[in-house]
């Protein structure tokens, strides 16, 4: 297949990478661990952990799942952790145990845990105390048999580890109370698997890396198999695509988006691999702490979404955030604004560099290159070693300039949905390529411009959210008589859940639905403005619904300037 | 009803299985609220386009009372233990008030009767059907990444087209 945009590609950036350069994921670590060994690796509230450390406390934490614990290679492994520097030690423990790790958004609600632990099959979970009563409440109704708990300040210095930890359970009041059967803390796992044996777990390409889930437009969320390969893959692409702008072993990235989100993640393996320091931030919507973080740290890269720099940028107090060393902004998971792609790039010298990707392909597939100087308002070309095109619903490739489904092939396309292999034919053409379910087209540079959404989801702050679960949610409600969710656009977070309700008890009101939703949703996906209606939904002759009139027929009610429940990266 | 009734018919599917296709009835509003329970909430959302936790009671009752020569409804049914089965629909309605010649069509078909050829001879009855009933043209909208349903308004000489300020569904048509 001819690759047009191959010529776009920066000095430096090959046009395949040699995936056979790390078996899994654990290679990657050991090389990378061993090369680096004592840079500062991340560094979370000042503390910083270097590669070697990282690298011994891996292992421990290794050695416990499979001495201790009794897990076996491929058990699925919950990890239910915000950014602290316990998540790279788990995460890693988990990978080179030969296990699976399942990243578990921690402020999900008992029905939205409950469903992928047991969706997952997870048999182990490591959870921040904070969230543990959210996991007390369903952890009998799964198959989890280890539960590890731990503090915010677990692996600080001694003195700031019990300040920070008093401070959060009885200061900030962080931590409701919660029993959970034989729970283990952190630290004591991390001091017995010192002595305990780790079995060198003969990893490949093939092996099962994570089961990383997505909503779906018609049911619940499903997880996707990402392998060794897959992870492996994209963090090489993402190097390389990179690395015009960075040098090994010299960078240091902020990192605020949360670990559990795939963007997040593969971005700060990546740069994890070229030796960076990642600095991790705990809760970004906690602007003054996130400000103070940036000014006392030198930071050389950033990766952010839209709703995040647009934050930034309107703080007063970011004029005193030193972005001189800044070599690279990254903007993904939602489209960018113009107005904030203008206004970043006065502020900040470098433009933001956007790129696109699914869950379903680790995530980055297309790409600016890093070396642009403004802002382009595509996604850009596919990285090296993917192929990008633009089919018609039949699976033929459309010319240039056509618009049709944005479809996919490389080395970081997933395996599959777990357990789902009627959800893995679907997304699948008979080529093999991955359908996005976006639409958008290709120049003939082969520059992507994503133009429309073929799959019904709302995007929130980069979230996905998919109004089939909400209208679920809704209609569990006894007041309700029918529900429809839509997305209406937002200045802040990009789009915002809008739902339109008929009630079946006069009485409902928006306060009972949003207490309703917050038992039940996690807060990006809380609906944002409540329309009510007398008559039916808007419907054809047979009865079905059109959203299309929905989003027409009515603006934004008062409820639309209520921030109270508005979602944001975090969550 | 008489010269517009529908004698049933025995069906042989692709997968050896057998239904029968017949009119529906007035009483099989119980069974038909019962095969709604048993569709899973994919099912669900591919043919209302919406989270739908149960039939509405109007609309159930004028899809066991449809208007001859105006709406039709067939359901395939095969007998259990106990009792009868209804495992596929396929429905027509006049798609608007002001024109007789246009209708718009529905399918549903039960999990597990899927990829047994079963919604192609409901379709294809229906296309007969509306036909025989003077329609001049048949419609639906459909999600627009439901590539089976797809594929088979395709087999069946639908064309297919965009709906305009809404990318998720699309429109499939066909003159009778």
């Amino acid at each position: 297949m001819e690759r047009p945009w191959l010529a776009q590609y920066p000095a430096g950036v090959p046009a395949e990478i040699d995936i056979g350069k790390f078996a899994s994921l654990k290679d990657l670590l050991a090389v990378t661990c061993a090369r680096f060994a004592d840079l500062p690796a991340y560094n979370s509230m000042g503390t910083v952990m270097t590669f070697r450390q990282l690298d011994t406390a891996s292992r421990n934490f290794a050695a416990w799942l499979q001495s201790e614990a009794q897990l076996q290679r491929g058990d699925r492994v919950a990890l239910m952790l915000p950014n602290l520097l316990q998540y790279p030690v788990a995460l890693f423990g988990v990978l080179r145990a030969g296990m699976v790790v399942v990243n578990v958004n921690p402020f999900y609600t008992t029905r939205e845990l409950e469903h992928q632990l047991n969706d997952a099959g997870a048999v182990a979970v490591v959870v921040l105390e904070n969230f543990a009563h959210t996991l007390a409440q369903v952890a009998k109704s799964t198959r989890l048999r280890t539960v590890i708990t731990t503090q915010v300040g677990d692996l600080l210095p001694p003195f700031k580890r019990l300040l920070t930890n008093a401070v959060v359970k009885h200061v900030r009041k962080m931590v409701p109370p919660w029993q959970l059967a034989r729970a283990v803390g952190f630290n004591r796992v991390l001091a017995a698997g010192r002595t305990q044996a780790l079995d060198d777990v003969a990893l490949t390409h093939n092996d099962l890396a994570f089961l990383q889930y997505t909503g779906g437009t018609t049911g619940v969320a499903k997880g996707a198999m990402l392998t060794h390969g897959n992870m492996v893959a994209n963090v090489l692409q993402v190097a390389a695509w990179m690395s015009p702008n960075l040098k090994d072993g010299e960078e240091t990235v902020v990192i605020p988006l949360p670990l559990y989100h795939v963007f997040a993640l593969t971005g700060c393996l990546s740069f994890f691999s070229k030796g960076a320091q990642t600095v991790l931030i705990l809760n970004p919507r906690d602007t003054p702490a996130f400000l103070k973080a940036l000014r006392q740290t030198r930071f050389t890269a950033i990766i952010g979404v839209n709703t995040l720099f647009r934050a930034l940028l309107d703080a007063p107090a970011f004029a005193d955030v030193d972005l001189r060393p800044l070599k690279l902004a990254v903007a993904g998971g939602m489209a960018v604004q113009q107005v904030v792609a203008h206004r970043w790039r006065q502020r900040a010298g470098v433009p933001l560099v956007e790129g696109y990707g699914l869950t379903e392909t680790a995530p980055v597939a297309i790409a600016n290159p890093v070396t642009i100087q403004e802002w382009s308002g595509q996604i850009g070309v596919p990285l090296p070693s993917t192929e990008a095109a633009i089919l018609d619903d039949d699976g033929g490739v459309l010319a240039f300039d056509q618009v049709g489904e944005i479809c996919l092939r490389g080395p970081q396309v997933m395996k599959g949905y777990w357990n789902r292999p009627d959800e893995t034919t679907k997304v699948f053409t008979a080529d093999g390529w991955l359908r996005t379910g976006d639409m958008g087209v290709m120049d003939a540079r082969g520059s992507i411009r994503i133009t429309d959404r073929k799959k019904d989801m709302i995007v929130v702050s980069g979230f996905k959210v998919f109004p089939n679960e909400i209208e679920d949610v809704l209609t569990t409600h006894p007041g309700v008589q029918e529900a429809a969710a839509i997305g209406v656009r937002d200045e802040r977070s990009g789009e915002a859940v809008k739902v339109v309700v008929v009630r079946k008890d006069p009485a409902l009101t928006e306060g009972d639905l949003i207490a309703h939703c917050r038992q039940n949703l996690t807060g990006y996906k809380m609906p944002r403005i409540f329309e009510f209606r007398v008559e039916p939904l808007p419907k054809t002759t047979i009865g079905k619904i059109l959203r299309r009139a929905l989003r027409d027929g009515g603006s934004a009610g008062p409820a639309a300037a209520a921030p109270a429940h508005a979602p944001a990266p975090t969550d | 009803m008489t010269s517009r009734s529908y004698r049933p018919r025995r069906l042989s599917l692709r997968d050896g299985r057998e239904v029968t296709l017949r009119a529906v009835l007035e009483t099989d509003a119980q069974e038909i609220v019962q095969s709604f329970e048993r569709l899973s909430n994919d099912s669900r959302y591919l043919r209302f386009m919406q989270h739908k936790k149960q039939l509405d009671p109007a609309a159930l009752e004028r899809g066991v009372h449809p208007r001859p020569g105006r709406e039709f409804v067939f359901v395939a049914t095969t007998p259990t233990a106990d009792g009868i089965d209804i495992v596929g629909g396929a429905r027509y309605v006049r798609a608007d008030d002001r024109n007789a010649e246009t209708c718009e069509f529905a399918i549903t078909v039960a999990e597990d009767w899927r990829d047994s050829g079963l919604a192609t001879k409901l379709l294809a009855s229906l296309i007969r059907r509306a036909r025989r009933d003077g329609y001049r043209s048949m419609e639906g909208l459909v999600i627009a990444d439901n590539a089976p349903m797809l594929a088979l308004a395709r087999d069946l000489r639908f064309s297919v087209h965009r709906v305009p300020e809404d990318a998720t569904v699309v429109r499939v048509e066909r003159t009778l």
